[in-house]
């Protein structure tokens, strides 16, 4: 149209089309689809990235896919409590102290990070846009029983090409507060109680002990971090800062971020910790 | 590490198996005389038989000689004790500080795990993460520094340096050995 051409809108429209062009090909092909990602030419055995590192004496590597974390979350009868530590280690290297392993898929819907971290980031991040497109096209909130299957869905698809994910999928719905865990294997369970990682067998100790439904909800934030605490404590791939956040009727709040070297000496000294 | 007329050992506090810390006061730096040290980190009954072989062999010595050990002295002393396990070795990787009984000298050397030893003039680092040790010690490490100086450098390598690494850490002890007195600290560390 001639107003577009006295504009130079038509240059746009090239652009458009590079745009185009550029997402068909196979090396971005997950930029507009997320499930599709590049296979190396080599059997599903072999696809495992863990097998092919080797340190600079030529051992290899062990990448401690082993979901080398803590995380735990629980319901009670104020809403659901998820807290983490923040430690990544690739062997015994810390890689770093600081992670955020508690994902933030929508306001009223967390997911937690055990495992490969690049795989539970991709994949919480594409289960965010799965649920956004639910969102609109459906005109109300998605149900958590819902964004675990679509989540669990997703990994079984590459069930043994060696994805690490532990993740527990945790929100508010119409049924009140929803608590799944789904890894890679492909499992998906709802429970009131999980704690996933190396260190979860010390946080499930704690946990365990103090756990009760009719919990207030400072009881339930401290059981959770005192939990974790214990765990950075125990676990050599566990520590960090130890993050607490609360899942109630208008979505999640974070609730506290403390160092675990603080909470060691303020529980020393028999004090309780506050925010 | 050495310093000024003195030397500094330190280690770390933690005892595990793999992933678990069981105890965390396991100290690896033993005393062997009144200006002598040895650290002792690696596999822990390792380190506790060949501190009991190395005090056999120490207290029959200075029966014998009738004169305290000198720090080469027990340096060689430590490549038989380990050469003699050539073929099945204790897995532990000494780390020797001190001053000679006459002259105070400084002296530090470091061992492998089948008695080579070798004695530099600046610092020694072993264990799990001595990667991160050697970045940290040759970075912050000055020639000639006084107690107070090096007490700070040897504390911020190591403790930086096991922040760093998942099988270390649990708390540090420090041993500064100067000419009239032995200072030990404990640090208070990330216990994670």
């Amino acid at each position: 149209m001639a107003l577009e051409s006295l504009h130079g809108v038509e240059r746009y429209q090239h652009k458009w089309n590079e745009v185009q062009e550029e997402a068909a090909l196979p090396e971005i092909g997950n930029f507009t689809n997320q499930y599709q990602l590049m296979m190396p030419p080599l059997p599903k055995a072999e696809c495992q990235v863990g097998e092919y590192l080797v340190d600079e004496t030529g051992r290899k590597m062990k990448l401690n896919y082993a979901h080398g974390t803590t995380t735990l979350g629980f319901k009670f009868k104020g809403g659901a409590v998820l807290a983490v530590d923040s430690r990544a280690t690739s062997g015994q290297y810390i890689g770093s102290g600081n992670v955020r392993k508690i994902i933030e898929i929508s306001p009223y819907l967390l997911g937690t990070m055990a495992g490969g971290a690049a795989d539970c980031t991709y994949w919480n991040r594409v289960l965010a846009k799965q649920c956004r497109i639910y969102e609109l096209r459906n005109r109300e909130r998605i149900s958590v029983a819902a964004a675990s299957k679509l989540l669990a869905n997703m990994v079984y698809q590459y069930k043994g090409y060696g994805l690490s994910m532990g993740v527990m999928v945790a929100g508010w719905d119409k049924k009140g507060a929803g608590l799944y865990y789904v890894d890679s294997d492909g499992n998906r369970m709802p429970g009131n109680v999980f704690s996933v990682g190396s260190g979860s067998l010390y946080a499930y100790g704690v946990l365990d002990s103090g756990y009760r439904w009719d919990m207030t909800d400072e009881e339930a934030y401290e059981l959770g971090r005192r939990a974790i605490y214990h765990a950075t404590h125990r676990d050599a791939y566990s520590g960090g800062i130890v993050r607490v956040y609360h899942i109630k009727e208008g979505g999640w709040v974070r609730i506290s971020e403390q160092d675990s070297k603080d909470l060691h000496y303020a529980y020393a000294e028999g004090k309780t910790t506050t925010q | 590490m050495k310093g000024k007329n003195c030397v500094a050992i330190a280690c770390d506090l933690r005892f595990g198996v793999q992933a678990q810390t069981i105890s965390t006061d396991f100290k690896r730096v033993f005393e062997l005389g009144p200006h002598l040290y040895i650290g002792l980190p690696g596999l822990a009954t390792d380190t506790q038989t060949v501190l009991q072989r190395l005090q056999f062999r120490i207290k029959m010595y200075e029966m014998r000689e009738g004169r305290r050990l000198k720090p080469h002295t027990l340096m060689a002393m430590m490549q038989n004790l380990l050469y003699e396990r050539r073929f099945g070795p204790y897995f532990v990787e000494p780390v020797i500080a001190g001053l000679d009984p006459n002259t105070k000298e400084p002296y530090i050397c470091a061992l492998d795990l089948i008695g080579c030893a070798c004695e530099p003039a600046d610092f020694v680092v072993s264990g799990t993460c001595s990667e991160s040790l050697y970045g940290m010690c040759e970075t912050t490490w000055q020639e000639d520094m006084e107690p107070e100086d090096l007490f700070e450098c040897i504390s911020q390598s190591l403790v930086n340096a096991f922040d760093r690494d998942a099988l270390s850490g649990w708390g540090a002890v420090v041993h500064i050995i100067e000419q009239d007195k032995v200072t030990t600290r404990t640090l208070k560390c990330r216990q994670d």
